[in-house]
């Protein structure tokens, strides 16, 4: 049987397309707009889901997206929000949570058993370490929600800006007028809603009443024809972050918006009365059974009983009346009402009122999946219910409409200061900040001529916020017009003995939990909240929060102002993951050289932002084997590696030497033009933070590098300095302009000469030495540096001509096998030559002493940076020292690695810092801290592996390999020479 | 996001920019015993209230001050340096 | 060998499609790809432009002697007469690029082999890219928090802010009657930044374009 009215005017509905889709294996049908739920009841369905905890048969609760007594499946889409998801062709659905079907959901047993499972009672239950398995794989099984495919593909959607002067957020009766009024005033709006059509309430809190409909009509067509007014329905305001920037979340992607001004309009959740049985098929609020009438045309009952305590009940009856609906009783909880328009209507209908009671209990229909009846008693004076007067009322569907509570949660997010009005039985804006505007029912506002009026008053006074000329101009922000009448009753809990009367539907929490937990201890609104997990489930508290706070209220003998609530956090509906993922951007920084690196079949690593690469492979070869055969080519041929990642930075001006020798350890005004020096730099706790090398160009220009990882960070804090300072220099940077290239090896002067016409003799072109000539004809800089620990020439060009160089390099070198060199090898060849890097061998608190290199600090200086620190520190005893060490040349089983640590006894007395193995030496070397007790140079120490096992180290002197740097000889090249003729 | 003003480049979302700590008056390191140095290296201003910050405009590489207070989060002005030490800020 | 002095921080990306090669001051520059005509989105590589940098307190008036026609206020630019731009990048530091066929940065830059006091030259690599067509605004929607809706280009302003986590020089401009904007980066973000944005702009019907096919304002000046 179909329970479709009719058509209304403005339903949602398109009764000329049909949908089919699939239900728990049942096909059914429904009208393209429909959403699940409504075409689920529309055929007749009442099950509809099952609840959380107890698995209890569940129906429609708010229709708003305030519960989700309706989570379905479809595919791989799970968790679908039935109440605010359109159904589509071909939908094969199925309710989550259940076992066995929603029907017969086999899990329902454990509502026999809720007694033994009272509030909070996992956290008592579970703590035997053997039997945790066995609960946590049953819990799994019969609670969570919905079944993740891990074949679901990863979706991503983009992002973007938008912009605007006046967002305002609900297009509802007061959002509507707020925007009009915003925009006649000469602001540019954009109004949202998250409903797929504007009008809010106005559209089917209608009280059978048609003048109403015809006025919310006519704002909705100014707002449609006014240019200044962008509208986004089906547009989720998901939170409210600094500055007016709020996320917009539509179902295929978020915008983020600047607003000027916000005006809120979110309105209010309406709340559920707490009564037995409140939860069965069939209860639901009135505001749900208005919008099934008047949006998808769906009767939501033959026989009602409507449980008020506001105006809005009256309206809710009306409503269902001129619909077919059979209003067999209102059961007003006050005890006094006030004659009205409305209280008139209903009576001359006469639909009997029951002043002064309750609705005590619902009963179920035979087959507990829907209402048969209510129960209703009298409430005495001091708002006890008294069921020995009880009437039972046949019904198959109860109403509720007892009270309101703002939807906020943008509100606080912004900051504003909320009161709790006791008339109203509401929190209400007290504060707002600059900006920050609201109207309606959020506000306070209920009645309908006042919330356009409120509306509008927020509306103006946005835009005189904006500088607009606004007359008459807003008086004050906050206005709560006029109140005959309270909205919400502060009291709409009926205890009963057998329970089963539910404040938080999510989470499965009836009346009792609450006094239970308060007893307990938990008496304060954060710890029941997290106690209890009321309002922690998918819709966080919406239809929750306020009933439980007016229990803690009552228990305790405060007033809901002094219990207060808890934080409202974004977001205020679930975002898809897709959004908030969008494009992904991970800026990567390739030099110039890619290309030729990745020709050459480079392995390429992830050094910061950049790639880089590790090594070459040779067809055939592993890892190891490339790595060793390039270290090997530098050692005794040539190789070339690009360096383009370091930091390079340029300071000119007659202040740069000065500059240079307050950020760093060393001297550099004696510099001579032409040279290069090893450079030092410290932060201000005396810490090791960078190094580099500082070639001087001539007497007022310096160029110098610095680490790959501290380009960006170095550059921002020497131009603060720089800032604070004020020297006469200017500091440039060159890092991603500039590209770089080392090349290393005996034969590597020879490979250059083709290239140049430089003079590249020893006494020419000193070791250290700098020089400008021209490379291939690109105009370079060399330096002649030892990092790798061969004669090698580091050469800056300009990035575009980086590509030429290179191969000219390679084409230069081919009579001498040059070989590409990766980052791997160049690890390795310097840890030959002991040298330090920043960051591996160095940590957040090493100090020169510990790394050896003091030889780089000139104290003496009158200022640098760091230097009072060491001073400070200069007189402790050093707890480490970074020593050289050497495994035994036989040793062959797993080698340390970086981190190991070095036990003496039973206590750790140090770490391995670097380690490799050496072509050269053929054995493992590396770097390590230990205690200066363990320092001396012969000492053996133990390194503990991975596996627990020890492996012994002898300190050796550093460098390992040439430690006179004979390498830089100009004997070593005639050597070779001689040995190739 | 919060905006901040760069002097120079005008209003920008927070992501555009570095905090460089409040701005502090180094100690004479000629004259200031131990101790005193040790506070100025680790120790903090965490009482809340209106700062005077150094903050970059990344993009930019634009050092301003900015004066914040950091009990509210808000902004009351930013300005450069140099300006400020003129005493034209 | 021949590999070409000047290659763009994007050649090898850009290898790789469709077009008609040429070369613009000595770098190799894809001139023209068919039916690219009137996309939504275009996006041409201008890295071929040459280009110099120079800050610095007499930076300003430096420029000034070179006979370049200095901004007045920081973040404007002006066109300069034989083509191409000078931009004020904030208070002290200018980026002058040439157009299709002037030549004035590399004058500049050799003018400036030994700086003068307090003028500081900066080498620029930039990758330079021109968005050209009718849904730019809808890529920089996706990609930049600042409102290209509310700047006034009629005052020439250049915008310094950052677009997909990297550093970027924006200039919006005129050109044929039609809304140009001309970006500049790092040119070792080069090849994520081109293929980012071209991801974009073929999501909204459009792509590369070649150098040929901006709307530069007149074949003699070719500026900006």
């Amino acid at each position: 049987m179909s329970h479709r009215l009719p058509p209304l005017p403005g339903e949602w509905i398109d009764r000329s397309q049909r949908i089919e889709f699939t239900f728990e294996g049942d096909r059914l049908w429904g009208y393209a707009g429909d959403i699940i739920t409504s075409a689920l009841w529309a055929s007749g369905r009442r099950t509809l889901g099952r609840s959380f905890k107890y698995h209890r048969p569940r129906g429609i609760l708010s229709l708003a997206n305030h519960d989700v007594n309706v989570l379905v499946q479809h595919g791989q889409q799970l968790n679908l929000r039935a109440d605010v998801t359109p159904i589509a062709a071909g939908m094969v659905l199925s309710a989550v949570n259940t076992n066995g079907g929603v029907r017969s959901d086999r899990n329902s047993v454990l509502d026999f058993f809720s007694p033994f499972l009272p509030v909070g009672f996992y956290y008592k239950a579970f703590h035997n370490r053997r039997w945790f398995p066995f609960w946590e794989r049953l819990i799994r099984n019969i609670s969570g929600l919905g079944a993740v495919d891990v074949s679901t593909p990863h979706l991503r959607t983009a992002k973007r800006y938008d912009f605007c002067q006046v967002l305002v957020i609900g297009a509802g009766v007061a959002g509507l007028a707020a925007a009009i009024a915003a925009a006649e005033a000469g602001a540019e709006v954009v109004l949202v809603d998250e409903n797929p059509r504007v009008g809010g309430s106005g559209c089917y809190q209608l009280g059978a009443d048609d003048r109403q409909a015809e006025q919310v009509q006519a704002l909705v067509q100014a707002v449609q024809g006014c240019d200044r007014i962008r509208v986004y329905t089906s547009t989720v305001a998901a939170g409210y972050y600094a500055d007016h920037w709020v996320p917009l979340v539509e179902p295929d992607r978020m915008t983020k918006l600047r607003a000027k001004a916000v005006i809120m309009a979110n309105g209010a959740y309406e709340q559920p009365a707490v009564f037995r049985n409140n939860d069965l098929p069939g209860v639901m609020l009135a505001s749900a059974a208005q919008r099934l009438i008047y949006r998808y045309a769906v009767k939501p009952m033959q026989r009602a009983v409507v449980f008020t305590a506001n105006r809005d009940g009256y309206r809710a009856a009306l409503d269902l009346a001129k619909h077919g609906v059979e209003v067999r009783a209102i059961v007003e909880l006050r005890s006094h009402l006030t004659a009205s328009e409305l209280t008139q209507a209903v009576t001359a209908q006469g639909m009997p009122i029951y002043l002064g009671h309750c609705l005590y209990e619902a009963q179920a229909s035979p087959a507990q999946d829907g209402v048969a009846a209510a129960v209703v008693c009298p409430v005495a004076a001091n708002g006890e219910p008294q069921p020995q007067f009880r009437q039972t009322i046949a019904c198959d569907g109860i109403v509720m409409s007892v009270g309101w509570a703002p939807a906020a949660n943008l509100l606080y997010q912004a900051g504003a200061k909320l009161r709790f009005d006791e008339s109203l039985q509401q929190f209400v804006p007290d504060w707002l900040p600059p900006g920050i505007f609201a109207c309606g029912r959020v506000n306070g506002v209920y009645n309908f001529q006042q919330k356009l009026q409120d509306g509008k008053r927020a509306g103006l006074a946005a835009a005189a916020f904006l500088g607009y000329a606004v007359t008459p101009t807003a008086a004050h922000s906050v206005w709560l017009g006029d109140r005959t009448e309270s909205p919400s009753h502060p009291w709409p809990i009926i205890e009963h003995p057998a329970g089963k009367n539910f404040v938080d539907f999510d989470e499965d929490l009836q009346y009792k939990d609450f006094p239970n937990a308060i007893q307990e201890g938990f008496d304060n609104i954060e710890l029941l909240k997290r106690f209890t997990t009321v309002g922690m489930g998918p819709s966080q508290g919406k239809h929750a929060n306020m009933n439980a706070l007016r229990i803690l209220a009552k228990i305790t003998g405060k007033t809901p102002g002094e219990v207060g609530t808890t934080t409202a956090r974004p977001f205020f509906h679930p975002v898809p993951m897709s959004h908030l993922a969008g494009r992904g951007f991970s800026p990567e920084r390739h030099t110039p050289l890619h290309e030729r690196h990745a020709a050459l079949n480079a392995k390429f690593m992830l050094a910061g932002m950049w790639r880089r690469p590790e090594y070459y492979q040779r067809p055939g070869k592993r890892r190891e084997e490339c790595i060793l055969a390039e270290a090997n080519a530098v050692r005794h041929g040539v190789g070339l590696i690009d360096v383009g990642t370091l930091g390079k930075l340029e300071l000119h001006g007659p202040d740069a030497a000065e500059f240079l020798e307050r950020v760093y350890t060393g001297r550099f005004r004696n510099l001579k033009v032409g040279m290069s020096r090893y450079a030092l730099m410290l932060d201000e706790s005396g810490v090791v933070i960078d190094d580099g090398v500082v070639a001087r160009f001539s007497p007022e220009q310096f160029y110098f590098t610095t680490t790959t990882g501290g380009a960006t960070a170095i550059y921002r804090e020497l131009s603060r300095l720089n800032t604070l300072w004020q020297l006469d220099c200017g500091l440039v940077n060159l890092t991603g302009a500039q590209a770089a290239v080392n090349l290393a090896g005996p034969d590597s002067r020879a490979v250059l000469a083709k290239l140049t016409d430089l003079d590249l003799s020893g006494a020419a072109f000193p070791y250290l030495g700098v020089r400008a000539a021209n490379v291939a004809g690109i105009p370079a800089r060399l330096m002649r540096v030892g990092f790798v620990g061969e004669w090698g020439y580091e050469i800056h060009v300009p990035a575009e001509s980086a590509p030429a160089l290179w191969d000219a390099l390679m084409a230069a070198g081919a009579d001498w096998n040059i070989t590409p060199f990766g980052v791997e090898a160049q690890r390795l060849l310097r840890l030959e030559k002991g040298h330090v890097i920043v960051g591996q061998d160095t940590d957040g608190l090493t100090t020169p002493r510990e790394a050896n290199l003091t030889w780089a600090i000139k104290m003496e200086k009158p200022f640098f940076v760091g230097q009072r620190s060491l001073q400070a520190i200069a007189q402790r005893p050093l707890k480490q020292i970074l020593v050289g060490f050497m495994l035994d040349p036989n040793y062959t089983g797993y080698p340390p690695q970086e981190c190991h640590l070095v036990i003496d006894g039973n206590d750790i007395a140090g770490r391995v810092t670097s380690v490799a193995y050496s072509p050269t030496l053929s054995r493992y070397i590396g770097l390590a801290y230990v205690k200066p007790e363990l320092a001396a140079l012969g000492t053996t120490f133990s390194i503990r592996l991975s596996d627990r096992s020890l492996v012994t180290a002898r300190v050796s002197p550093t460098p390992f390999y040439d430690p006179d740097n004979q390498r830089q000889q100009e004997t070593v090249l005639t050597t070779l020479q001689e040995v190739s003729i | 996001m919060k905006i901040m003003t760069c002097p120079i480049n005008g209003p920008r979302p927070i992501t555009e920019f570095a905090y460089g700590g409040e701005v502090r008056p180094m100690p004479d390191p000629n004259t200031v015993d131990d101790a005193t140095w040790a506070a100025y290296i680790y120790n903090r201003n965490s009482i809340p209230g209106i700062k005077q910050e150094w903050w970059c405009h990344v993009p930019s590489n634009t050092w301003f001050i900015a004066e914040r207070n950091t009990l509210t989060d808000e902004i009351l002005r930013t300005y450069l340096y140099a300006e400020a030490q003129e005493g034209v800020a | 060998m021949n590999t070409p002095l000047r290659l763009s921080p994007i050649d090898a990306a850009l290898r790789s499609l469709q077009g008609h090669w040429g070369e613009v001051n000595g770098m190799p520059t894809l001139m023209h790809r068919p039916r690219a005509a009137h996309w939504p989105v275009g996006i041409a590589d201008l890295s071929s432009l040459t280009r110099f940098g120079v800050k610095g307190a007499n930076a300003a008036a430096w420029l000034s002697q070179q006979g370049i026609p200095v901004p007045q206020r920081p973040n404007t630019w002006r066109s300069l007469p034989p083509g191409g731009l000078v931009a004020r990048l904030g208070l002290t530091e200018f980026l002058i690029e040439d157009g299709l066929s002037s030549n004035v940065a590399p004058q500049l830059a050799a003018r400036c082999q030994t700086p003068p006091a307090r003028v500081y030259p900066v080498l620029r690599q930039d990758l330079a890219l021109a968005l050209v067509g009718d849904r730019t605004q809808e890529l920089l929607r996706q990609t930049c928090s600042v409102n290209f809706q509310a700047v006034d280009v009629s005052q020439h302003p250049v915008v310094l802010t950052s677009m997909i986590g990297v550093t970027v020089t924006i200039i919006p401009t005129e050109m044929a009657g039609q809304l140009v904007y001309r970006l500049w980066c790092d040119g070792t973000f080069g090849t994520y930044f081109w293929k980012t944005l071209i991801e974009m702009a073929t999501e909204l019907g459009g792509g590369a374009i070649g150098v040929e096919q901006v709307p530069f304002n007149t074949a003699s000046e070719r500026g900006v």
